[in-house]
């Protein structure tokens, strides 16, 4: 078996799964039909404003488990399903930020600022066109950086790394991500001690369950679920709901949205973002690549790098950006996608989730089994066939197809989703948090695990009023059980040594490195 | 030195800390943080929650005196958290409400008909199965809409009673294996 081999076993995989539909002869496979059906999903939620991908995660995954059970089969129709979700979401955000001055997803915001003034001028479908291309180019250009670089880096991580040193990187990871996540390195590392504690409860090795009070609930610790969509989930609806209450007399008028004749992207208008769109793939890719940084951030710096570039060429008196100039859409838009692809690389390669997004692909891999994310994925085995690497493979050829999708129909259903964004949201977010509350309920079949999702859901939004990011919490809670097992199995190699952790030149490297994220982002802290 | 909302947060968190380390902790796990086991060094189960605690106090006590912010957060709006307090306790209620439903109303039918009915054998049989859903669902969604709006009206009934049909339809009726609230619990 070499690469070849297995890069061909995973598009089999895809497309000659059990057959869905056949049309005029030719056989549509379940798991095409599921990547179709959750890019259309995707769409929807990015253009509504109050839902997001990972919302539409989190309900459809029982559903999935339910549909296809709890076997390797069912893996790639799973998340095939997902990463539909995942790409469609990326586009679908830009509709009411164009249209209604709404962002519909949070990276979607610096795009108002050009989309929005387009639409009240009568550009609102060049925009959206503007919108589309850039955000399809820089999630492609993601994806492939992505295929490249985490077999490589999965292939660098079991090659140099023993146990001391993935104990250090695990270290190193959360830190960066709590330093980086929301701006401030006290709140992140909060956040990160409140995700370890939840996931240190009714756990560990003695017979008793430790950290449980003796209380029966406790002492099985708390639903994986239950948790991850408390915090994410439950606690963004409660804290939209409540901002809606405060300032429901808040009106977002509608926009004329086309009343220029030519809406359509001509080649040499697409010449001229290019510059743009490359700059802004290439952040959001290296931002992407980085645990833990949103969306949000490459939006940002996208959007600056494009404004400098056209500061340099504008004509006196064309517009400015921020005064509704297409290339203030492509460099937001190029940018806040293409972090999308390049956030699975540590997923991927490392195991460790760098956005909500990624958290829902572990979970589902977790729930279902035989495919555990992470190095050990990349085993080229030449002797007999490492099914985790043909999954991996399955699921490049399932971010390929969503992204031919997200070219070829993605546009038109994009423009057709502007009606999502009509839906009142004190409407649509009760029926979202009863349907999460029931997909929950239906996964763990207790009451119990509704008390902790309601429970979870008051800590995250208290998370939220309070400026701290809940992102570092759930990813502590994922990585908490392995950082520990994995902490104990190097103890044990090392004969018992308490320095493991700066054993070796390589886990120096990785501590050194996470002691000068702390300080950097507490010296940031303290000069900002 | 101000007390500014940060810094009672950060102080807040470093209290916290020191419960979980000192006094959590040691009374609550039942190995500590390295333990011999047939002569053998082994990492315990304390390890764990204390690398918890040593972040979060890390976090307050920085949080608390070391960083300054450019600006401070909004202060902390006391009326938006009651209400999202208040929709927690009412789904709550709701969900309270889903649980004695059905077994109330096989009690009131039993009682009716003179049978020996129990809720735990008619947990997956029409209409039993629904009552409770339907019942505790609609009144979450009507109530969360209703104070979102405040006010109650048939249209918010509507979309409640509308929308528990569609998750019954999504969740129960193409599958065999599924159980909807509370009818795992019985």
């Amino acid at each position: 078996m070499g690469t070849l081999d297995y890069i061909w076993l995973g598009i089999l995989a895809v497309f000659q799964g059990p057959e869905f539909v056949s049309l005029a002869g030719i056989s549509i496979s379940v798991t095409l039909a599921m990547i179709f059906f959750g890019f259309l999903l995707g769409v929807a939620v990015g253009a509504t404003p109050g839902l997001a991908g990972p919302i539409a995660m989190a309900i459809s995954l029982p559903i999935l488990i339910s549909i296809f059970g709890f076997t390797p089969d069912a893996l790639l129709p799973v998340l095939g399903f997902l990463i539909g979700i995942m790409k469609g979401a990326t586009i679908g955000g830009a509709v009411p930020a164009i249209l209604f001055n709404t962002p519909g997803t949070p990276d979607a915001f610096m795009t108002t600022l050009d989309g929005h003034p387009m639409a009240r001028r009568g550009l609102g479908g060049k925009a959206l066109r503007v919108a589309h291309f850039s955000s399809v180019t820089g999630d492609t250009f993601s994806d492939i950086v992505l295929i490249i670089c985490a077999p490589f880096l999965a292939l660098l991580v079991e090659g140099y790394l023993d146990l001391p040193e993935k104990a250090a990187l695990l270290i190193l990871s959360m830190s960066f991500i709590a330093a980086a996540v929301g701006g401030s390195l006290a709140k992140g590392l909060i956040s990160t001690g409140l995700g370890l504690l939840a996931a240190y409860v009714g756990t560990g090795q003695d017979f008793y369950p430790r950290l449980s009070i003796g209380n029966e609930a406790l002492s099985e610790g708390f639903p994986l679920a239950s948790t991850v969509l408390g915090v994410l989930i439950v606690g963004a609806v409660l804290h939209e709901l409540a901002l809606y209450w405060r300032r429901r007399d808040d009106g977002t008028a509608g926009t004329v949205m086309e009343t220029e004749a030519n809406q359509r992207l001509s080649l040499r208008e697409i010449g001229r973002l290019m510059p743009y769109i490359g700059r802004s793939a290439v952040v959001g890719t290296m931002i992407g690549a980085l645990p833990g940084i949103g969306s949000t951030l490459a939006a940002t710096i996208g959007y600056t790098v494009g404004k400098r570039r056209y500061q340099k060429v504008r004509k006196d008196d064309a517009l400015d950006f921020g005064e509704g100039v297409p290339e203030g859409v492509a460099a937001t838009e190029a940018a806040n996608s293409s972090v999308s692809g390049a956030n699975l690389i540590p997923v991927l390669s490392l195991g460790i989730p760098g956005n909500a997004a990624a958290v829902f692909l572990i979970l589902a891999a977790e729930s279902i089994g035989g495919f555990t994310p992470g190095p050990s994925v990349f085993k080229f085995t030449t002797d007999q066939v490492n099914p985790e690497l043909v999954i991996a493979f399955g699921l490049f050829t399932c971010m390929f197809l969503a992204n031919l999708m997200n070219w070829t129909i993605g546009g038109v259903f994009m423009r057709a989703m502007a009606v999502m964004t009509r839906i009142p949201k004190q409407v649509l977010l009760p029926v979202v948090l009863l349907l999460t509350l029931t997909a929950i309920y239906v996964q763990e079949t207790a009451m119990a695990a509704v008390w902790f999702t309601l429970g979870f859901g008051v800590l995250g939004y208290l998370m939220r009023v309070l400026a701290i990011s809940p992102l570092p919490f759930v990813i502590a809670f994922i990585l908490g059980g392995r950082l520990e097992d994995t902490s104990r199995q190097a103890f044990a190699a090392t004969g018992g040594d308490p320095w493991f952790l700066v054993s070796s030149p390589v886990s120096i490297a990785f501590m050194a490195l996470t002691a000068i994220v702390v300080v950097a982002a507490i010296r940031r802290g303290r000069t900002d | 030195m101000a007390m500014t909302q940060n810094r009672w947060i950060g102080l807040v968190v470093c209290v916290l800390a020191l419960v979980l380390l000192f006094v959590w902790i040691p009374l609550d796990v039942e190995t500590g943080i390295v333990e011999k086991i047939r002569r053998q060094v082994e990492i315990g189960d304390a390890l764990g929650p204390t690398v918890a605690g040593v972040f979060l106090l890390f976090g307050g006590v920085i949080l608390a005196f070391v960083e300054r912010p450019p600006s401070e957060p909004k202060p902390v709006d006391g009326q938006a958290i009651r209400f999202a307090l208040l929709i927690v306790v009412y789904l709550g209620v709701c969900f309270l409400v889903m649980l004695v439903t059905g077994p109330a109303a096989v009690w009131v039918a039993s009682q009716a008909t003179g049978s020996d009915l129990e809720y735990r054998l008619l947990r997956d049989t029409v209409p039993w199965k629904y009552l409770g859903f339907l019942t505790g669902g609609t009144l979450a969604i009507l109530g969360v809409i209703s104070l979102a709006e405040r006010r109650v009206s048939l249209k918010a009934l509507i979309v409640a009673v509308a929308a528990v049909i569609a998750m019954i339809a999504i969740y129960d009726l193409p599958f065999d294996d599924l159980l909807l609230p509370p009818n795992g619990d019985f």
